[in-house]
């Protein structure tokens, strides 16, 4: 069988690649984001309750409602479907690109871990 | 002897179903099949180790430093190696498209589709000048329900977008999904045909070993 040379596709491919996010699970980055100077009126935060008795600590969940025009919940409704994923999952995703650290754990469908 | 790479930035669009395709007919066609599948959920290597009837090897790789050897070794002792990417831009994927002989880019019936296609073929077609060569590249129309209007819409789009199409539309087939939990590929009927066809098409561009004995 014929051998290709793959060498430079590494090297040519490098500068491209950096701006793409990386898959590896040790090299995510996820820098603390700057706390809100206030919150707006239709945001509610409640804590979620802590765990008890565990040695790891997991990453403390906060729940986050958000009010919508109606209007507005359908498009978005339609546009996660259309994107194959969870409304949560569309709107954090398009919260990354405005440079909110979301990991790539946080995108997870968990309706088919569920299923 | 060739790679493929598979890619779109849109998750659902029949990558990995397109990659189970090329894969179960080389395999069954006595080809010497391998695959890299660099998607997080596993999908492809967990089909692998389940599912497929016939020799196939499967490699699950996220690691984009780790991805270009992998595929190099692959390819020295198979006769096709399929990457299958995950459903968002990647480093990974990048790199994919670098060493592919072929980019397959699939398309289901929906505007995200088209979006994230046009995108992913920017994409290539920056990869390309980096590379200083052509990475001929397709878009592969999936899950395509013939005669309706959004059938009709998606080609109108498609065209207007300018993307280059690969000759053969897959049907939305159940032997398709089928081939999901029984592993065999479809060599019979409309399926058949149709895998056929876009096996075919593919070997046409370089992606396959023209000598390929397709089974039938």
């Amino acid at each position: 069988m014929s051998k290709k040379d793959l060498a430079n596709v590494t090297a040519d491919l490098s500068a491209l690649a950096s701006m793409m996010p990386t898959q590896r699970p040790n090299a995510i980055v996820t820098p603390t984001p700057a706390p809100l100077a206030s919150e707006p009126p239709a945001v509610k935060v409640a804590s979620a309750p802590k765990a008890k008795g565990k040695t790891a600590e997991p990453e403390p969940v906060s729940q986050f409602s958000l009010s919508l025009r109606r209007d507005l919940r359908k498009q978005l409704a339609r546009l996660a479907d259309d994107a194959d994923m969870t409304m949560r999952a569309f709107v954090l995703n398009a919260l990354k690109a405005q440079g909110l650290a979301v990991r790539d754990e946080d995108l997870l469908d968990l309706r088919k871990e569920r299923a | 002897m060739s790679i493929i790479a598979i890619a779109t930035t849109k998750g659902g669009a029949g990558k990995t179903t397109l990659a189970r395709l090329i894969l179960a007919r080389a395999a069954l066609g006595g080809l010497k099949a391998a695959a890299v599948d660099a998607d997080f959920n596993r999908t492809l290597t967990d089909w692998v180790a389940t599912a497929a009837k016939h020799p196939i090897t499967v490699r699950h790789e996220l690691d984009e430093t780790k991805i270009v050897p992998l595929i190099g070794e692959l390819h020295n002792w198979h006769d096709v190696v399929v990457v299958d990417t995950a459903g968002a831009a990647s480093q990974a994927t990048i790199f994919a498209i670098g060493c592919a002989d072929l980019v397959l880019v699939p398309i289901a019936p929906s505007s995200a589709d088209i979006v994230e296609a046009i995108k992913t073929v920017n994409l290539i077609k920056s990869a390309a000048q980096m590379l200083r060569r052509d990475v001929p590249h397709r878009v592969v129309l999936t899950a395509v329900q013939p005669g309706t209007n959004i059938a009709e819409h998606i080609e109108k789009e498609i065209a207007k977008a300018g993307l280059p199409v690969l000759a053969t539309r897959l049907h939305r087939l159940v032997a398709f999904q089928e081939m999901s939990f029984t592993g065999v590929p479809p060599t019979t009927g409309i399926a058949g045909n149709q895998c056929t066809s876009f096996l075919n098409d593919i070997a046409a561009l370089g992606g396959l070993p023209i000598a390929m004995k397709l089974a039938s």
